[in-house]
Protein backbone atom coordinates (compact mmCIF):
# COMPACT_ATOMS: atom_id res chain seq x y z
CA UNK A 1 0.00 0.00 0.00
CA UNK A 2 1.07 3.35 -0.86
CA UNK A 3 2.05 5.45 2.15
CA UNK A 4 0.16 8.80 2.39
CA UNK A 5 1.23 11.80 4.39
CA UNK A 6 -2.55 12.45 5.84
CA UNK A 7 -1.23 15.85 7.07
CA UNK A 8 -0.01 17.21 3.38
CA UNK A 9 -3.41 16.22 2.24
CA UNK A 10 -5.32 19.53 1.06
CA UNK A 11 -8.81 18.27 2.07
CA UNK A 12 -9.01 16.17 5.01
CA UNK A 13 -12.99 16.10 5.21
CA UNK A 14 -14.59 12.75 6.25
CA UNK A 15 -17.20 12.04 8.67
CA UNK A 16 -16.62 11.23 12.77
CA UNK A 17 -17.26 7.97 12.05
CA UNK A 18 -14.55 7.48 9.38
CA UNK A 19 -12.09 9.78 11.40
CA UNK A 20 -12.57 7.52 14.67
CA UNK A 21 -12.22 4.20 12.61
CA UNK A 22 -9.11 5.61 10.56
CA UNK A 23 -7.16 6.88 13.33
CA UNK A 24 -7.95 5.45 16.79
CA UNK A 25 -6.73 1.48 17.44
CA UNK A 26 -7.24 -0.48 19.91
CA UNK A 27 -4.21 0.23 22.38
CA UNK A 28 -3.43 3.75 21.64
CA UNK A 29 -2.85 6.54 23.85
CA UNK A 30 -5.58 9.35 23.01
CA UNK A 31 -6.30 12.75 24.36
CA UNK A 32 -9.35 15.44 24.14
CA UNK A 33 -9.54 19.41 23.78
CA UNK A 34 -12.17 20.99 25.93
CA UNK A 35 -12.33 22.03 29.80
CA UNK A 36 -15.63 22.17 31.29
CA UNK A 37 -17.07 23.28 27.88
CA UNK A 38 -16.37 22.61 24.38
CA UNK A 39 -16.13 18.46 25.92
CA UNK A 40 -15.91 15.89 22.35
CA UNK A 41 -18.74 13.80 23.67
CA UNK A 42 -20.25 13.34 20.63
CA UNK A 43 -16.25 11.77 20.14
CA UNK A 44 -16.73 9.50 22.85
CA UNK A 45 -19.67 7.86 22.29
CA UNK A 46 -18.66 7.01 18.42
CA UNK A 47 -15.38 5.43 19.98
CA UNK A 48 -17.30 3.12 22.00
CA UNK A 49 -19.59 2.19 19.17
CA UNK A 50 -17.21 1.36 17.52
CA UNK A 51 -16.00 -0.81 20.18
CA UNK A 52 -12.83 0.46 20.81
CA UNK A 53 -10.19 -1.44 23.24
CA UNK A 54 -7.80 -1.13 25.73
CA UNK A 55 -7.09 2.74 25.46
CA UNK A 56 -4.90 5.35 27.66
CA UNK A 57 -6.63 8.56 27.96
CA UNK A 58 -4.28 11.43 28.98
CA UNK A 59 -6.21 14.54 30.16
CA UNK A 60 -6.53 17.43 32.26
CA UNK A 61 -10.15 17.35 33.64
CA UNK A 62 -12.04 15.18 30.63
CA UNK A 63 -15.34 14.85 32.47
CA UNK A 64 -17.63 13.63 29.49
CA UNK A 65 -14.83 12.15 27.82
CA UNK A 66 -13.44 10.06 30.80
CA UNK A 67 -16.28 8.78 32.43
CA UNK A 68 -18.07 7.46 29.46
CA UNK A 69 -15.22 5.40 28.48
CA UNK A 70 -14.42 4.16 31.50
CA UNK A 71 -18.20 3.32 32.20
CA UNK A 72 -17.85 1.78 28.37
CA UNK A 73 -14.65 -0.75 29.72
CA UNK A 74 -12.52 1.26 27.03
CA UNK A 75 -9.99 2.75 29.23
CA UNK A 76 -7.42 0.88 30.43
CA UNK A 77 -5.35 3.23 32.17
CA UNK A 78 -6.23 7.39 32.88
CA UNK A 79 -3.25 10.01 33.03
CA UNK A 80 -5.67 13.19 34.32
CA UNK A 81 -6.36 15.99 36.60
CA UNK A 82 -9.71 15.09 37.83
CA UNK A 83 -13.15 13.31 36.45
CA UNK A 84 -16.48 14.40 37.53
CA UNK A 85 -19.06 16.20 36.00
CA UNK A 86 -18.69 19.79 37.98
CA UNK A 87 -21.65 21.17 38.88
CA UNK A 88 -24.17 18.55 37.38
CA UNK A 89 -22.43 15.76 39.71
CA UNK A 90 -20.00 13.17 40.54
CA UNK A 91 -18.24 10.88 37.65
CA UNK A 92 -20.05 7.75 38.76
CA UNK A 93 -18.63 5.54 36.24
CA UNK A 94 -15.01 6.64 37.13
CA UNK A 95 -15.44 5.92 40.77
CA UNK A 96 -17.00 2.40 40.25
CA UNK A 97 -14.30 1.43 38.58
CA UNK A 98 -11.42 2.07 41.16
CA UNK A 99 -13.46 1.06 44.15
CA UNK A 100 -15.15 -1.42 42.86
CA UNK A 101 -13.59 -3.10 39.41
CA UNK A 102 -16.48 -2.27 37.95
CA UNK A 103 -16.78 -2.66 34.86
CA UNK A 104 -12.93 -3.70 35.25
CA UNK A 105 -9.93 -2.22 36.88
CA UNK A 106 -8.18 0.76 35.75
CA UNK A 107 -4.53 2.26 35.98
CA UNK A 108 -4.79 5.88 37.31
CA UNK A 109 -2.05 8.30 37.14
CA UNK A 110 -2.82 11.59 39.45
CA UNK A 111 -1.66 15.02 37.71
CA UNK A 112 -3.35 18.64 38.24
CA UNK A 113 -4.62 20.51 35.49
CA UNK A 114 -1.64 22.73 35.08
CA UNK A 115 0.66 20.09 35.00
CA UNK A 116 -1.20 17.89 32.30
CA UNK A 117 -1.21 21.17 30.39
CA UNK A 118 2.91 21.00 30.72
CA UNK A 119 3.01 17.19 29.63
CA UNK A 120 1.15 18.49 25.85
CA UNK A 121 3.23 21.90 26.36
CA UNK A 122 6.34 19.20 26.56
CA UNK A 123 4.96 17.08 23.69
CA UNK A 124 4.52 20.20 21.73
CA UNK A 125 8.21 21.53 21.87
CA UNK A 126 9.74 17.85 21.59
CA UNK A 127 11.39 18.12 24.79
CA UNK A 128 11.48 15.22 27.16
CA UNK A 129 9.92 17.07 30.20
CA UNK A 130 9.35 20.16 32.13
CA UNK A 131 9.71 21.77 35.13
CA UNK A 132 6.86 23.43 37.51
CA UNK A 133 6.57 24.66 40.97
CA UNK A 134 3.46 22.85 41.25
CA UNK A 135 2.99 19.20 42.94
CA UNK A 136 6.21 20.45 45.40
CA UNK A 137 4.98 19.33 48.87
CA UNK A 138 2.06 17.40 48.08
CA UNK A 139 0.92 13.44 47.75
CA UNK A 140 0.71 13.69 44.34
CA UNK A 141 4.80 13.33 43.69
CA UNK A 142 4.37 10.30 46.35
CA UNK A 143 2.11 8.04 44.13
CA UNK A 144 3.32 8.86 41.13
CA UNK A 145 6.57 7.64 40.39
CA UNK A 146 6.62 9.82 36.94
CA UNK A 147 6.62 13.07 38.87
CA UNK A 148 9.77 13.90 40.23
CA UNK A 149 11.68 16.56 41.95
CA UNK A 150 15.49 18.10 41.39
CA UNK A 151 17.35 20.98 42.45
CA UNK A 152 17.64 23.83 39.71
CA UNK A 153 20.98 23.40 38.25
CA UNK A 154 20.89 27.17 37.93
CA UNK A 155 19.65 28.55 41.27
CA UNK A 156 19.43 24.99 43.55
CA UNK A 157 15.46 25.71 44.01
CA UNK A 158 13.23 22.73 44.26
CA UNK A 159 11.38 22.07 40.87
CA UNK A 160 8.93 19.43 40.45
CA UNK A 161 9.18 17.36 37.19
CA UNK A 162 6.60 15.99 34.33
CA UNK A 163 7.01 13.80 31.51
CA UNK A 164 6.30 14.90 27.89
CA UNK A 165 2.56 13.31 26.78
CA UNK A 166 3.10 11.98 23.40
CA UNK A 167 -0.87 10.83 22.56
CA UNK A 168 -1.35 8.61 19.69
CA UNK A 169 -4.06 10.42 18.36
CA UNK A 170 -5.21 13.93 19.82
CA UNK A 171 -8.88 14.63 18.94
CA UNK A 172 -10.47 18.55 19.30
CA UNK A 173 -13.10 19.97 18.94
CA UNK A 174 -13.12 24.03 17.48
CA UNK A 175 -15.08 26.38 16.38
CA UNK A 176 -14.59 26.40 12.79
CA UNK A 177 -11.94 24.99 10.10
CA UNK A 178 -11.37 24.98 6.84
CA UNK A 179 -10.94 21.60 4.97
CA UNK A 180 -7.36 21.75 4.95
CA UNK A 181 -7.54 21.70 9.03
CA UNK A 182 -6.37 25.07 9.87
CA UNK A 183 -8.78 25.39 12.81
CA UNK A 184 -9.85 28.29 14.79
CA UNK A 185 -11.37 28.48 18.51
CA UNK A 186 -13.52 31.22 19.61
CA UNK A 187 -13.40 31.78 23.12
CA UNK A 188 -11.03 30.18 25.49
CA UNK A 189 -8.84 27.07 23.90
CA UNK A 190 -7.84 24.70 26.75
CA UNK A 191 -5.21 22.83 26.17
CA UNK A 192 -5.71 22.52 22.58
CA UNK A 193 -2.95 23.97 20.76
CA UNK A 194 -0.49 22.06 22.62
CA UNK A 195 -2.63 18.62 22.25
CA UNK A 196 -2.72 19.00 18.67
CA UNK A 197 0.95 19.08 18.65
CA UNK A 198 2.14 16.80 20.68
CA UNK A 199 0.46 14.10 19.08
CA UNK A 200 1.25 11.35 15.99
CA UNK A 201 -2.38 11.85 14.52
CA UNK A 202 -5.11 14.73 15.12
CA UNK A 203 -8.35 14.54 14.55
CA UNK A 204 -10.34 18.41 14.32
CA UNK A 205 -13.82 18.26 14.28
CA UNK A 206 -16.08 21.42 14.55
CA UNK A 207 -19.25 23.79 14.35
CA UNK A 208 -18.94 24.45 10.62
CA UNK A 209 -16.46 24.17 8.13
CA UNK A 210 -15.21 27.70 6.43
CA UNK A 211 -13.46 28.40 3.52
CA UNK A 212 -9.74 29.10 3.60
CA UNK A 213 -10.51 32.91 2.88
CA UNK A 214 -12.15 32.92 5.85
CA UNK A 215 -9.71 31.70 8.05
CA UNK A 216 -6.88 34.01 6.76
CA UNK A 217 -9.26 37.18 7.71
CA UNK A 218 -8.65 36.24 11.33
CA UNK A 219 -4.99 34.20 11.12
CA UNK A 220 -4.92 34.66 14.81
CA UNK A 221 -7.62 32.73 15.67
CA UNK A 222 -6.47 29.47 14.41
CA UNK A 223 -5.25 27.32 17.06
CA UNK A 224 -3.83 24.78 14.98
CA UNK A 225 -2.52 24.88 11.43
CA UNK A 226 -2.81 22.34 9.00
CA UNK A 227 0.53 20.81 9.09
CA UNK A 228 -0.34 19.86 12.48
CA UNK A 229 -4.10 17.97 11.04
CA UNK A 230 -4.40 14.89 10.16
CA UNK A 231 -8.72 14.49 9.83
CA UNK A 232 -11.42 17.24 9.66
CA UNK A 233 -15.14 16.04 10.19
CA UNK A 234 -18.20 19.20 10.18
CA UNK A 235 -19.77 17.73 13.66
CA UNK A 236 -22.28 20.69 14.58
CA UNK A 237 -23.88 20.12 18.46
CA UNK A 238 -20.25 17.98 19.20
CA UNK A 239 -20.55 18.70 22.77
CA UNK A 240 -24.27 18.30 23.62
CA UNK A 241 -25.45 18.41 26.42
CA UNK A 242 -22.09 20.57 27.13
CA UNK A 243 -21.80 24.23 26.31
CA UNK A 244 -20.18 25.44 23.13
CA UNK A 245 -19.30 29.26 23.37
CA UNK A 246 -20.95 31.75 20.76
CA UNK A 247 -22.56 28.12 19.62
CA UNK A 248 -24.60 26.59 22.04
CA UNK A 249 -26.03 26.96 25.43
CA UNK A 250 -24.80 24.23 28.41
CA UNK A 251 -28.22 21.98 28.47
CA UNK A 252 -27.84 21.35 32.29
CA UNK A 253 -31.75 19.66 32.56
CA UNK A 254 -30.92 17.04 30.03
CA UNK A 255 -27.31 16.82 32.07
CA UNK A 256 -29.01 16.12 35.20
CA UNK A 257 -31.10 13.70 34.04
CA UNK A 258 -28.60 12.07 32.32
CA UNK A 259 -26.04 11.86 35.73
CA UNK A 260 -29.24 10.79 37.37
CA UNK A 261 -29.46 7.67 35.21
CA UNK A 262 -25.36 6.79 35.68
CA UNK A 263 -25.85 6.27 39.50
CA UNK A 264 -26.56 3.00 39.26
CA UNK A 265 -24.37 0.43 36.57
CA UNK A 266 -27.45 -0.82 35.34
CA UNK A 267 -28.81 2.95 34.62
CA UNK A 268 -25.69 3.45 32.78
CA UNK A 269 -26.06 0.32 30.90
CA UNK A 270 -30.04 1.30 29.76
CA UNK A 271 -28.56 4.91 28.98
CA UNK A 272 -25.62 3.89 26.25
CA UNK A 273 -27.90 1.43 25.04
CA UNK A 274 -30.40 3.94 24.19
CA UNK A 275 -28.14 7.02 23.33
CA UNK A 276 -25.29 5.12 22.00
CA UNK A 277 -26.10 1.69 20.67
CA UNK A 278 -29.37 2.42 19.96
CA UNK A 279 -28.32 4.98 17.23
CA UNK A 280 -25.81 4.49 14.53
CA UNK A 281 -24.46 8.05 14.93
CA UNK A 282 -24.06 11.42 16.14
CA UNK A 283 -27.06 12.57 14.05
CA UNK A 284 -28.99 9.88 15.00
CA UNK A 285 -28.55 10.66 18.77
CA UNK A 286 -29.19 14.48 18.06
CA UNK A 287 -32.39 14.03 16.10
CA UNK A 288 -33.24 12.07 18.92
CA UNK A 289 -32.45 14.83 21.99
CA UNK A 290 -34.51 16.93 19.19
CA UNK A 291 -33.82 19.75 16.50
CA UNK A 292 -36.03 22.16 18.25
CA UNK A 293 -34.74 21.61 21.39
CA UNK A 294 -30.86 22.28 20.13
CA UNK A 295 -32.05 25.31 18.53
CA UNK A 296 -33.17 27.08 21.68
CA UNK A 297 -30.04 26.18 22.93
CA UNK A 298 -28.28 27.89 19.96
CA UNK A 299 -30.68 30.78 19.84
CA UNK A 300 -30.33 31.45 23.52
CA UNK A 301 -26.83 31.53 23.74
CA UNK A 302 -26.75 34.25 20.89
CA UNK A 303 -28.32 36.84 22.79
CA UNK A 304 -25.06 36.22 25.30
CA UNK A 305 -22.39 36.09 23.16
CA UNK A 306 -22.07 36.16 19.02
CA UNK A 307 -19.45 35.94 16.74
CA UNK A 308 -19.11 39.95 15.36
CA UNK A 309 -16.27 40.11 13.51
CA UNK B 1 -15.49 51.82 48.80
CA UNK B 2 -18.45 52.68 48.94
CA UNK B 3 -20.60 50.02 50.97
CA UNK B 4 -23.61 50.11 52.23
CA UNK B 5 -23.50 48.77 55.66
CA UNK B 6 -27.00 47.97 56.69
CA UNK B 7 -26.96 44.19 57.50
CA UNK B 8 -30.02 42.33 56.07
CA UNK B 9 -31.90 40.63 58.58
CA UNK B 10 -33.57 37.73 56.08
CA UNK B 11 -31.34 35.67 54.41
CA UNK B 12 -30.02 32.29 54.12
CA UNK B 13 -26.58 30.38 55.34
CA UNK B 14 -25.69 30.04 51.61
CA UNK B 15 -26.26 34.20 50.87
CA UNK B 16 -24.01 34.48 54.29
CA UNK B 17 -21.28 32.49 52.64
CA UNK B 18 -21.34 34.23 49.51
CA UNK B 19 -20.64 37.69 51.52
CA UNK B 20 -17.78 35.93 53.65
CA UNK B 21 -16.27 34.90 50.21
CA UNK B 22 -16.48 38.49 49.14
CA UNK B 23 -15.55 40.03 52.18
CA UNK B 24 -11.46 37.93 51.39
CA UNK B 25 -11.75 39.92 48.51
CA UNK B 26 -9.89 43.43 47.43
CA UNK B 27 -10.09 45.75 45.10
CA UNK B 28 -7.62 45.03 42.16
CA UNK B 29 -7.27 41.47 43.55
CA UNK B 30 -7.06 38.85 39.97
CA UNK B 31 -8.95 35.60 41.87
CA UNK B 32 -8.49 32.29 40.33
CA UNK B 33 -12.36 31.35 40.79
CA UNK B 34 -13.66 27.82 41.02
CA UNK B 35 -17.89 27.47 40.69
CA UNK B 36 -19.98 27.99 43.09
CA UNK B 37 -20.17 30.17 46.56
CA UNK B 38 -16.28 31.29 45.84
CA UNK B 39 -17.53 32.58 42.02
CA UNK B 40 -20.52 34.21 43.60
CA UNK B 41 -18.54 35.98 46.04
CA UNK B 42 -16.11 37.01 43.60
CA UNK B 43 -19.41 38.55 41.79
CA UNK B 44 -20.51 40.24 44.44
CA UNK B 45 -17.20 41.68 45.52
CA UNK B 46 -16.95 43.01 42.02
CA UNK B 47 -20.25 44.20 41.58
CA UNK B 48 -19.70 45.96 45.62
CA UNK B 49 -16.68 46.78 46.99
CA UNK B 50 -14.06 45.58 44.76
CA UNK B 51 -14.97 46.93 40.88
CA UNK B 52 -11.13 46.60 39.11
CA UNK B 53 -11.36 42.87 40.60
CA UNK B 54 -10.52 40.35 37.46
CA UNK B 55 -12.09 37.06 38.05
CA UNK B 56 -9.94 34.02 36.52
CA UNK B 57 -11.19 30.46 35.25
CA UNK B 58 -8.78 27.91 34.33
CA UNK B 59 -10.39 27.03 30.93
CA UNK B 60 -8.38 30.26 30.04
CA UNK B 61 -11.24 32.65 30.60
CA UNK B 62 -9.93 36.44 31.85
CA UNK B 63 -12.02 39.16 33.55
CA UNK B 64 -16.15 38.16 32.40
CA UNK B 65 -18.85 39.90 33.06
CA UNK B 66 -21.44 37.31 32.45
CA UNK B 67 -24.89 38.31 32.52
CA UNK B 68 -26.32 34.83 33.82
CA UNK B 69 -25.61 32.38 36.65
CA UNK B 70 -21.88 31.04 35.77
CA UNK B 71 -22.68 26.85 35.78
CA UNK B 72 -19.20 25.57 35.67
CA UNK B 73 -15.35 26.69 35.41
CA UNK B 74 -15.88 26.64 31.38
CA UNK B 75 -19.31 27.72 30.63
CA UNK B 76 -19.90 30.32 28.60
CA UNK B 77 -20.47 32.77 30.71
CA UNK B 78 -16.87 32.48 31.05
CA UNK B 79 -16.15 34.36 28.16
CA UNK B 80 -18.88 36.65 28.08
CA UNK B 81 -17.30 39.93 28.36
CA UNK B 82 -14.41 39.15 28.86
CA UNK B 83 -10.95 40.80 28.68
CA UNK B 84 -8.93 37.66 27.29
CA UNK B 85 -9.69 33.95 26.16
CA UNK B 86 -6.50 32.24 26.11
CA UNK B 87 -5.49 28.41 26.48
CA UNK B 88 -5.24 26.51 30.31
CA UNK B 89 -1.56 25.84 30.14
CA UNK B 90 -1.22 29.67 29.80
CA UNK B 91 -3.49 30.96 32.85
CA UNK B 92 -1.57 28.53 34.80
CA UNK B 93 1.64 29.89 33.78
CA UNK B 94 0.80 33.72 34.47
CA UNK B 95 -0.41 31.82 37.92
CA UNK B 96 2.69 30.51 38.55
CA UNK B 97 4.67 33.73 37.52
CA UNK B 98 2.93 35.75 40.32
CA UNK B 99 -0.32 37.51 38.91
CA UNK B 100 -2.66 36.19 40.54
CA UNK B 101 -3.81 37.44 44.39
CA UNK B 102 -6.26 35.13 45.51
CA UNK B 103 -7.06 31.31 44.91
CA UNK B 104 -10.12 29.69 45.86
CA UNK B 105 -10.08 26.26 46.22
CA UNK B 106 -12.67 23.19 47.83
CA UNK B 107 -11.81 19.70 49.11
CA UNK B 108 -13.42 16.67 50.95
CA UNK B 109 -11.13 16.69 53.69
CA UNK B 110 -8.72 20.09 55.41
CA UNK B 111 -6.42 19.54 58.35
CA UNK B 112 -4.88 21.62 60.83
CA UNK B 113 -2.23 23.23 58.62
CA UNK B 114 -5.23 23.81 55.83
CA UNK B 115 -3.92 21.04 53.48
CA UNK B 116 -6.70 19.81 51.17
CA UNK B 117 -7.39 16.22 50.00
CA UNK B 118 -9.97 16.08 47.15
CA UNK B 119 -8.57 12.77 45.58
CA UNK B 120 -9.46 9.72 47.75
CA UNK B 121 -10.91 9.30 51.18
CA UNK B 122 -8.61 5.82 51.84
CA UNK B 123 -11.21 4.68 54.72
CA UNK B 124 -9.88 1.02 55.38
CA UNK B 125 -7.47 1.14 52.25
CA UNK B 126 -5.06 3.19 50.70
CA UNK B 127 -4.38 5.46 47.53
CA UNK B 128 -4.79 2.36 45.37
CA UNK B 129 -7.98 0.71 47.31
CA UNK B 130 -10.21 3.90 48.08
CA UNK B 131 -13.14 3.39 50.00
CA UNK B 132 -14.13 6.71 47.89
CA UNK B 133 -12.49 8.03 45.05
CA UNK B 134 -12.80 11.62 44.68
CA UNK B 135 -12.64 14.03 41.07
CA UNK B 136 -8.94 14.31 41.69
CA UNK B 137 -6.81 17.43 42.15
CA UNK B 138 -8.16 19.94 39.25
CA UNK B 139 -6.35 22.73 39.19
CA UNK B 140 -6.71 22.82 43.02
CA UNK B 141 -2.77 21.39 43.63
CA UNK B 142 -1.47 24.38 41.26
CA UNK B 143 -3.79 27.03 43.13
CA UNK B 144 -2.84 26.06 46.40
CA UNK B 145 0.70 25.98 44.94
CA UNK B 146 0.96 29.32 43.69
CA UNK B 147 -1.99 31.85 44.49
CA UNK B 148 -0.14 34.70 47.05
CA UNK B 149 -3.05 33.54 49.22
CA UNK B 150 -5.74 31.33 48.86
CA UNK B 151 -9.38 30.83 50.77
CA UNK B 152 -10.76 27.31 51.40
CA UNK B 153 -14.69 26.80 51.41
CA UNK B 154 -15.84 23.35 52.68
CA UNK B 155 -18.77 22.15 55.24
CA UNK B 156 -17.57 21.79 58.72
CA UNK B 157 -17.88 18.24 59.51
CA UNK B 158 -15.65 15.82 62.05
CA UNK B 159 -14.67 13.23 59.52
CA UNK B 160 -13.67 16.15 57.44
CA UNK B 161 -12.01 18.32 59.58
CA UNK B 162 -9.07 16.27 60.51
CA UNK B 163 -5.47 15.78 62.78
CA UNK B 164 -4.14 14.99 59.27
CA UNK B 165 -5.80 14.19 55.46
CA UNK B 166 -5.78 11.02 53.72
CA UNK B 167 -3.69 12.65 51.05
CA UNK B 168 -2.35 15.89 50.69
CA UNK B 169 -4.07 17.09 46.74
CA UNK B 170 -3.46 20.75 47.44
CA UNK B 171 -0.97 22.24 49.58
CA UNK B 172 -1.38 24.31 52.82
CA UNK B 173 1.27 24.46 55.29
CA UNK B 174 1.99 21.04 55.45
CA UNK B 175 3.58 20.46 58.32
CA UNK B 176 3.37 24.00 59.76
CA UNK B 177 5.74 26.62 60.71
CA UNK B 178 7.99 27.03 57.59
CA UNK B 179 7.76 23.80 55.89
CA UNK B 180 5.50 25.51 52.76
CA UNK B 181 7.84 27.34 51.96
CA UNK B 182 10.92 25.19 52.69
CA UNK B 183 9.00 22.15 50.20
CA UNK B 184 9.88 25.13 47.61
CA UNK B 185 5.99 26.72 47.01
CA UNK B 186 5.94 30.05 45.68
CA UNK B 187 2.35 30.92 46.86
CA UNK B 188 1.48 32.24 50.25
CA UNK B 189 -0.79 29.49 51.58
CA UNK B 190 -4.29 29.53 52.47
CA UNK B 191 -5.43 33.04 54.85
CA UNK B 192 -8.98 31.25 55.39
CA UNK B 193 -11.17 28.44 55.84
CA UNK B 194 -14.84 29.35 55.47
CA UNK B 195 -17.32 26.50 56.36
CA UNK B 196 -21.10 26.74 57.05
CA UNK B 197 -20.63 27.34 60.69
CA UNK B 198 -17.36 29.76 61.18
CA UNK B 199 -14.51 31.09 59.85
CA UNK B 200 -10.70 29.80 60.69
CA UNK B 201 -7.41 31.74 59.83
CA UNK B 202 -4.13 31.03 60.65
CA UNK B 203 -1.42 31.36 62.95
CA UNK B 204 1.04 33.80 61.72
CA UNK B 205 3.70 31.70 63.56
CA UNK B 206 2.71 27.57 63.90
CA UNK B 207 0.74 28.04 60.74
CA UNK B 208 -2.18 26.09 62.69
CA UNK B 209 -5.43 26.85 62.01
CA UNK B 210 -7.75 28.63 64.82
CA UNK B 211 -11.03 29.73 65.08
CA UNK B 212 -11.84 33.58 64.37
CA UNK B 213 -15.61 33.74 63.92
CA UNK B 214 -18.80 31.92 64.23
CA UNK B 215 -22.10 32.60 62.15
CA UNK B 216 -24.58 34.12 64.23
CA UNK B 217 -26.63 31.37 66.08
CA UNK B 218 -23.18 29.07 66.42
CA UNK B 219 -21.36 28.19 69.79
CA UNK B 220 -17.64 27.31 70.19
CA UNK B 221 -18.54 23.89 71.70
CA UNK B 222 -20.17 23.13 68.36
CA UNK B 223 -17.23 23.88 66.12
CA UNK B 224 -15.13 22.32 68.87
CA UNK B 225 -17.25 19.38 68.33
CA UNK B 226 -17.00 19.07 64.68
CA UNK B 227 -13.33 19.31 64.16
CA UNK B 228 -10.97 16.30 65.29
CA UNK B 229 -8.17 18.09 66.98
CA UNK B 230 -7.64 19.92 69.42
CA UNK B 231 -8.63 23.42 68.49
CA UNK B 232 -7.25 26.63 69.08
CA UNK B 233 -9.46 29.38 69.35
CA UNK B 234 -9.07 33.27 69.22
CA UNK B 235 -8.99 35.02 72.35
CA UNK B 236 -12.06 36.90 70.60
CA UNK B 237 -14.32 34.74 68.93
CA UNK B 238 -15.87 36.92 66.41
CA UNK B 239 -19.31 36.70 64.90
CA UNK B 240 -19.09 36.17 61.05
CA UNK B 241 -20.84 39.40 60.10
CA UNK B 242 -24.34 38.55 57.71
CA UNK B 243 -24.31 39.74 54.44
CA UNK B 244 -25.72 43.70 54.07
CA UNK B 245 -28.76 44.26 52.47
CA UNK B 246 -26.66 45.26 49.05
CA UNK B 247 -24.87 42.40 49.05
CA UNK B 248 -28.03 39.94 49.46
CA UNK B 249 -29.94 42.14 46.60
CA UNK B 250 -26.95 41.17 43.98
CA UNK B 251 -26.99 37.79 45.31
CA UNK B 252 -30.34 37.37 44.41
CA UNK B 253 -29.99 38.90 41.29
CA UNK B 254 -27.39 36.92 40.20
CA UNK B 255 -28.46 33.20 41.74
CA UNK B 256 -31.85 34.54 40.93
CA UNK B 257 -32.71 30.84 40.71
CA UNK B 258 -30.97 29.72 43.69
CA UNK B 259 -28.60 26.85 42.07
CA UNK B 260 -25.83 27.79 44.34
CA UNK B 261 -27.68 29.65 47.29
CA UNK B 262 -30.83 27.42 47.91
CA UNK B 263 -32.87 24.82 45.53
CA UNK B 264 -30.07 23.90 43.58
CA UNK B 265 -30.61 22.05 40.42
CA UNK B 266 -33.41 20.44 42.08
CA UNK B 267 -37.01 21.59 39.66
CA UNK B 268 -34.86 23.05 36.74
CA UNK B 269 -36.79 21.75 33.53
CA UNK B 270 -36.15 22.77 29.79
CA UNK B 271 -38.65 25.38 29.87
CA UNK B 272 -37.57 27.08 33.14
CA UNK B 273 -33.92 26.90 32.72
CA UNK B 274 -34.48 28.72 29.35
CA UNK B 275 -36.57 31.34 31.05
CA UNK B 276 -34.05 31.66 33.80
CA UNK B 277 -31.46 32.36 31.00
CA UNK B 278 -33.39 34.66 29.54
CA UNK B 279 -34.71 37.13 32.42
CA UNK B 280 -31.48 37.18 33.88
CA UNK B 281 -30.09 38.80 30.63
CA UNK B 282 -32.35 41.16 31.38
CA UNK B 283 -31.81 41.89 34.82
CA UNK B 284 -28.12 41.67 34.72
CA UNK B 285 -28.13 44.11 31.76
CA UNK B 286 -29.88 46.67 33.86
CA UNK B 287 -26.98 46.45 36.82
CA UNK B 288 -24.11 46.85 35.26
Amino acid sequence: MEFVNTRKKTDKRMTLKEAIATFVKDGDTIAFGGMGGIQCVAHAYEIIRQGKRNLTLIGDSPCEAGDLLVGAGVLKRMEIAWCSYAVAGLAHNFRRAVEQGIPHPIEVEDYSNFTIGLRFLAGAMNVPFLPTKSLLGSDLPKYNARIKTMDDPYTGETVALVPAARPDVAIVHVSRSDKRGNAQMFGFSSNAENLVRAAKKVIITCEEIVSTDEVRRHPNLTIAPEYTVDAVAEVPFACHPWNMPYYYAYDIPFHIQQLTAFRTREGFERWMDEWCFGVDSWEGYLAKVGWDRLERLRRVERRFTHISC
Amino acid sequence: MAENQNFARDYNLPELLVAAAARELRDGDVVFVGVGVPLLGALVAKLTHAPNLIMAMESGSVGPMPYRIVLGIGDNACVENAICTTSLWRLFADQQRGYFDVGMVGGAQVDKYGNLNSTAIFGSGDYYHPASRLPGSGGANDIASSARRTVITIPLEKRRFLERVDYITSPGYLNGYDSRKKAGLPGGGPVAIITNKCIFRFDPETREAYLDSVHPGVSVEEVRANVSWDLKVAPEVKVTPPPTEEQLRIIRIIDRAGIYTNNGLKNLTFESYIQLLEGSLEELQQLF
